[in-house]
């Protein structure tokens, strides 16, 4: 049995190592957010003649000026495209520990034995049900971060503060990882390594 | 397309060169060098050399100033920072610490010394940037090897020109393999043009971004003829930016010089962050020309930049 659960837990290595590899790329996420949203923010004041002071004498001053900045608009969203690829990757990766969880499963003869736990170790219930939640979570916030992109897109073409702030927040938060829920599943896992 | 842009190269070597030889020599440049294939045979690594340094020169230096650059934006942004933060002070309401004595006027004198070492800071950012367009001048005009006549039997070679006859770049023969000097230096020119022509949108946003005062009345503010830094004009001259005045900023495609550069009084936060922008954006520098330009130098020279 014990062995059983280690191959569990093995599993959940495996998961905590993709949570740090998300943890990264969210980094760059919100970064790379950042920049785009405070470039979309410029757009207005970037088509305005007025507000170019001293530097109207410079002939052709203001599309040059937006041709740049639509253009690093342009290459910040395509990174924040390949972030959401490699985010994709992380669902996928719980996605296959999900699924080799089920089929660990399979294995066991009774009902009995999925719910038996030894000591602080977990028992098998509890680790397909943690391997399903980390999957559901990230999954669930893949989606959402598909959504801010294509927010953020529609955004540049029309600038609105309000929705950008809101958005902003959303980005840092991650709403679908709870952070709480997570640590609670790894201290169930983990509970013997706990001192 | 970009190397359609460049002359055609005298052909590929070595064939060419070996054509050349048994033929009477079509080439404007002297006999002596185009015409003998020992001279020729020495000219190369010479040229080589010379060229593997000036453009590894070139790289370094756009790293330079890529740093300058940076540096330039944080200072110009605290600078623009302290000056918007003096003048909300009259207007804020200082609550519990009101009753501090003179508590706006330490505020504002804070943020007026503040204002002045981010001037200090950003003119040697400044200094910096045109230092290294100097150089990148340099470089981009040392690109040829010339023949040195006096040294007797052994032959050897030189950045300056002795001979009057010769061009320094053994006839239009190609360096490496494809490309001979003046291809190397239409990249450069290329590269270089559009450093200068930056540098000098960037003294605009300097001189507007030194001047920011909220004294009243407002002080004299620099004018476009007036020397940044001591010795300015001297490096604007070595980079032929300046003619009885400095060159007035002009983009790329703009090459009717405007007329004159006037100062905005007070400028708005929104004008501020549109310099801040400018700065930033680098208007002038399209870099991924720049990158194709080092990577197709570095190509034939066998370097990677």
């Amino acid at each position: 049995m014990e062995a059983v659960i280690r191959k569990w837990q093995q599993k959940f290595r495996k998961a905590k190592e993709e949570m740090n590899k998300w943890e990264a790329l969210q980094v760059g996420w919100v970064s790379r957010f950042s920049k785009a949203s405070s470039i979309i923010q410029r757009l207005e004041a970037i088509q305005n003649p007025g507000s170019y002071g001293a530097l109207r004498c410079v002939k052709g001053i203001e599309d040059a000026l937006l041709q740049k900045q639509m253009d690093q608009l342009e290459t910040t969203l395509l990174s924040m495209r390949n972030d959401l690829e490699e985010f994709r990757g992380c669902v996928l990766t719980f996605e296959k520990l999900r699924r080799e969880g089920s089929q660990l499963l399979k294995m066991e003869q009774t009902k009995r034995r999925i719910e038996e736990r030894i000591g602080v170790k977990p028992c098998i219930a509890d680790c397909l049900k943690g391997l399903s939640l980390l999957y559901e979570m990230h999954q669930s916030e893949y989606h959402l971060k598909m959504s801010i992109l294509s927010a953020l897109s529609c955004l540049a073409l029309k600038p609105s503060p309000g929705d950008l702030v809101a958005l902003q927040y959303l980005v840092v938060d991650q709403p679908n990882i709870l952070n709480n829920e997570v640590q609670h599943i790894f201290d169930v896992i983990f509970a013997e390594d706990i001192k | 397309m970009s190397a359609s842009q460049f002359p055609p190269p005298a052909s590929p070597s070595p064939a060419s060169s070996s054509r050349s030889l048994a033929s009477p020599s079509p080439s404007p440049s002297p006999a002596s060098l185009s015409s003998s294939s020992s001279s020729m045979r020495l000219w190369r690594p010479a040229a080589q050399r010379n060229l593997r340094n000036q453009w590894s020169k070139l790289s370094t230096f756009r790293q330079q100033w890529v740093a300058a650059c940076s540096g330039g934006k944080s200072h110009a942004t605290s600078l623009v920072n302290a000056y918007l933060s003096q003048t909300f002070v009259p207007a804020m309401k200082f609550g519990a610490l009101s009753d501090m004595v003179g508590i706006k006027e330490k505020t504002l004198k804070k943020l007026s010394k503040q204002q002045s070492s981010y001037r200090i800071k950003l003119l040697s950012s400044y200094k910096e940037m045109v230092a290294v367009v100097v150089e990148m001048v340099n470089v981009s005009s040392s690109l040829r090897c010339y023949m040195k006549p006096s040294s007797g039997s052994i032959i050897q070679f030189s950045g300056s020109k002795e001979d009057s006859d010769d061009a320094g770049d053994c006839g239009g023969i190609p360096v490496f393999n494809f490309l001979n000097v003046s291809a190397f230096e239409n990249m450069a020119e290329e590269l270089v043009e559009m450093f200068k022509r930056e540098v000098m949108l960037k003294r605009l946003l300097v001189m507007e971004l030194v001047s920011l005062s909220c004294e009243v009345p407002q002080p004299v503010k620099l004018s476009w003829s007036a020397e940044l830094y001591h010795g300015e004009f001297d490096d604007l001259s070595k980079c032929s930016l300046y003619s009885n005045e400095p060159i007035l900023p002009r983009l790329r495609e703009d090459n009717l010089g405007i007329s004159s550069v006037s100062h905005t009084n007070q400028p708005t936060s929104e004008i501020l962050q549109i310099y801040l922008t400018t700065w930033l954006a680098e208007i002038n520098i399209d870099s991924h020309r720049v990158d194709e330009i080092l990577a197709m130098a570095g190509e034939e020279i066998r370097l990677t930049f």
